[in-house]
């Protein structure tokens, strides 16, 4: 059984056909890249599948669980996290409350047990601030010494897009979906994004779906690349084959006169 | 440990000092005046929980704190003041049942009527109770608009259960126009409300630095990205509306036992605007502010009586200027403070100059009738306030507490979020790791 499968989605902003029939299997423990030229649906069907949107038409199983239709809270909750592209940090909470929010849903405790203080909330706060130094430590210790006290606000370009990563491993996600990971960071951040990514498998036993617009890091780490256009799957293989399919090369590059 | 020692060492003396006020002869006002900050922080922490936890815009926080008032005011209204004379529009079945004496009987608790403080206890946890669950009525179908339309929503809700004890079929439970007169005062007193302030204070930041707490304050910063990392908003939206519904509840009990008396003109909408100022002022989400912002509207308004008598203009001319010097003096010290370079700019030295100066023409004209003639500034306490809260606006938009609280950690330490000298070096290599002393001997970095 597929982690994530998409079956037949459809999707329309008044005229526009934005998702039309896509298919899509994600396997347990794999790095699927989707790429595409801008427009072409990307961030849509993230949206779709995190429950933002609800497609027209067609079904959305994660883990054989049919989740089209679910809040976005609900989605994230059966273990699907998601970072954005233009950053939604909460800019004004520190690190930490950034990274301890995402857990708040796993609490499991009535919120008196929060105001008394209760020794089962307690142990609740402890094991959730393990858990965020856990995951931020994903990224070196830069996160965790006085950073993690520091507003977001404050925090340089980089350093937001490492805690928004950490914010959602932190939900207890088994798939995390990125859109654009290295939007605005320079070659060697990109360099170390790539292996923080393949790190989220090996490591931590994430399965990863991103949305991406640099290619070498696309063929660095993708076991398998899903290209749409216009809304539709044009291919979906191994990276090389992709970039060689003569569809690919059209819908980026337009189609040679004559 | 030394947090706690300072915090008991803090209620110890605050109890000390309430009771030697409560001793002192003539300190009538400040007891009362004590008395209002203390009920009007109770609902200017509760509409905190909203406005600036939450984030979201509520203007019908009057509304709540009415139910409180009018249903505390009905179950303490004592036997003689019952009478059909005194309360021409109530209907003899509110006036036989509605009546906490009678419920404390039916449930054979009646030795729990001997004792008013008693029943003041059960009367504002109902009073709160209703408000909640009202606050739940109305925050379940509002509560999924967003911004502007949601203030309006509330601040429609907030009038119609203000107006509501007019109309003819509830003024048989409300007495109407009439209003309810000779609620018993005494948890209107210093005590209890300082009692009841302390445990609002305990509850509010006990809920705000919580796992609740957060995930209110991520509503705020962002719906979509709380709402994504697993947050319920609904739920979330609703249980803030409630919680704070309830302690508004709860302040207007107070009131209405300190007033002695609750009408539909108690709650108007003004309380809410009255709330909104002291907790912009006071910081958006900040309990120290929403306290502190309460306190100096009210003290304005009460102690800034004395702007408002007649004097000779020649006092009115010096407070200005000495007031414009002072203004300068405090920028240039905020601005080598903050290392603003140049520390005086032009503008500010026309300032201290308009100031001077206005300060040698009154020296110099000191005799004419103009200068010495009494002039009297009404409402000199509001046109105060307004010009306070225009500064705030302008150099301070986040209050005066902004979004922090007091904390002993703020006064004395350690601030976690400096880094120490050691670990900037260590950040140093690792944003750069050409400065790392390791580098090229095997580096398995995460570069």
């Amino acid at each position: 059984m597929a982690l994530l499968e998409l079956r037949n989605v459809y999707k329309a902003f008044g005229g526009l056909q934005a998702i039309n029939g896509v298919n899509l299997k994600v396997e347990e423990g794999e790095i699927v890249s989707i790429i595409g030229p801008n427009g072409a649906g990307k961030s849509t069907l993230f949206n779709l599948i995190t429950g933002v949107y609800r497609p027209d038409r067609g079904e959305i199983y994660f883990q054989g669980r049919r989740i089209d239709g679910l809040r976005p809270d609900q989605v994230c909750r059966l273990g699907i996290a998601r970072t954005f592209q233009n950053l939604r940090l909460f800019n004004n909470l520190t690190v930490l409350e950034n990274v301890l929010i995402p857990q708040h849903h796993r609490l499991g405790l009535h919120w008196i047990h929060a105001v008394l203080r209760t020794p089962a909330y307690r142990r609740r706060e402890e094991e959730m601030r393990a858990t965020a130094l856990e995951k931020l430590a994903f990224f070196g210790p830069r996160l965790m010494t006085f950073r993690l006290h520091q507003p977001v606000r404050v925090l340089s370009y980089a350093n937001r897009r490492r805690t928004e990563m950490a914010r959602a491993m932190a939900t207890g996600a088994k798939l995390l979906l990125l859109d654009e990971p290295s939007a605005g960071m320079n070659p060697r951040e990109t360099q170390e994004i790539t292996q923080i990514i393949r790190r989220f498998r090996d490591e931590g036993g994430y399965t990863v779906v991103l949305v991406e617009h640099k290619m070498n890091l696309v063929g660095e780490i993708s076991d398998r690349v899903v290209v749409l256009d216009y809304g539709e799957k044009i291919a979906e293989g191994d990276y090389r084959e992709v970039i060689q399919n003569p569809r690919v090369i059209e819908a980026y590059l337009g189609r040679k006169e004559g | 440990m030394r947090d706690r020692i300072l915090t008991l060492a803090t209620l110890i003396l605050a109890t000390l000092a309430i009771y030697g006020l409560t001793q002192m002869e003539g300190s009538g006002s400040l007891v009362s005046a004590l008395t209002l900050v203390f009920i009007w922080s109770i609902a200017a922490i509760s509409l905190n929980l909203i406005n600036g936890q939450l984030g979201i815009l509520s203007l019908g926080h009057h509304g709540f704190m009415m139910i409180g008032g009018y249903l505390t005011a009905l179950l303490m209204l004592p036997e003689k003041e019952r009478s059909p004379f005194r309360t021409r529009l109530l209907s003899d079945w509110a006036r036989e049942n509605l009546d906490l004496n009678r419920w404390l009987e039916a449930l054979g608790l009646g030795f729990l009527a001997q004792s008013t403080d008693a029943k003041f206890v059960i009367a504002l946890i109902l009073a709160g109770l209703a408000a909640a669950l009202v606050g739940l009525i109305v925050g379940i179908p509002s509560l999924r608009l967003k911004g502007d339309y949601l203030a309006i929503v509330t601040f429609g809700f907030g009038e119609i259960i203000r107006l509501l004890p007019n109309a003819p079929e509830v003024a048989r439970f409300t007495n109407g126009p009439l209003g309810i007169k000779g609620v018993p005062g005494d948890a209107g007193t210093l005590w209890w409300t300082f009692a009841v302030f302390l445990i609002t204070l305990w509850f509010f930041s006990r809920l705000k630095f919580s796992s609740y707490g957060r995930a209110f304050e991520g509503i705020r910063e962002d719906e979509i990205a709380a709402e994504a990392m697993g947050v319920n908003l609904a739920y979330h939206k609703v249980l803030a509306f409630s919680i704070s519904a309830f302690f508004a509840g709860v302040a207007g009990g107070l009131y209405a036992s300190y007033l002695q008396s609750v009408d539909t003109q108690t709650f108007n909408f003004f309380v809410t605007f009255f709330l909104l100022v002291a907790i912009s002022l006071g910081g958006l989400g900040s309990i120290t502010g929403a306290v502190l912002g309460t306190a100096i509207v009210l003290l304005v308004r009460i102690y800034g009586g004395f702007l408002e008598e007649p004097r000779p203009a020649y006092v009115a001319l010096f407070a200005i200027s000495g007031l414009m010097i002072l203004a300068f003096a405090f920028s240039v010290y905020i601005r080598r403070a903050r290392h603003l370079r140049p520390v005086i700019e032009p503008k500010h030295l026309i300032f201290l100059g308009t100031g001077v100066g206005l300060m040698l023409l009154t020296l110099a004209f000191f005799s004419t009738p103009f200068v010495q003639q009494e002039v009297q500034f009404f409402g000199m306490r509001k046109i105060l306030l307004a010009v306070l809260l225009i500064l705030i606006m302008i150099y301070r938009r986040e209050g005066i507490m902004g979004r922090s609280e007091f904390s002993w950690k703020l006064l004395f330490g350690p601030r976690e979020d400096i880094p120490t000298e050691e670990q900037r070096k260590q950040d140093a290599w690792l944003t750069n790791p050409e400065l790392n002393p390791d580098a090229g001997k095997g580096n398995n970095g995460a570069s």
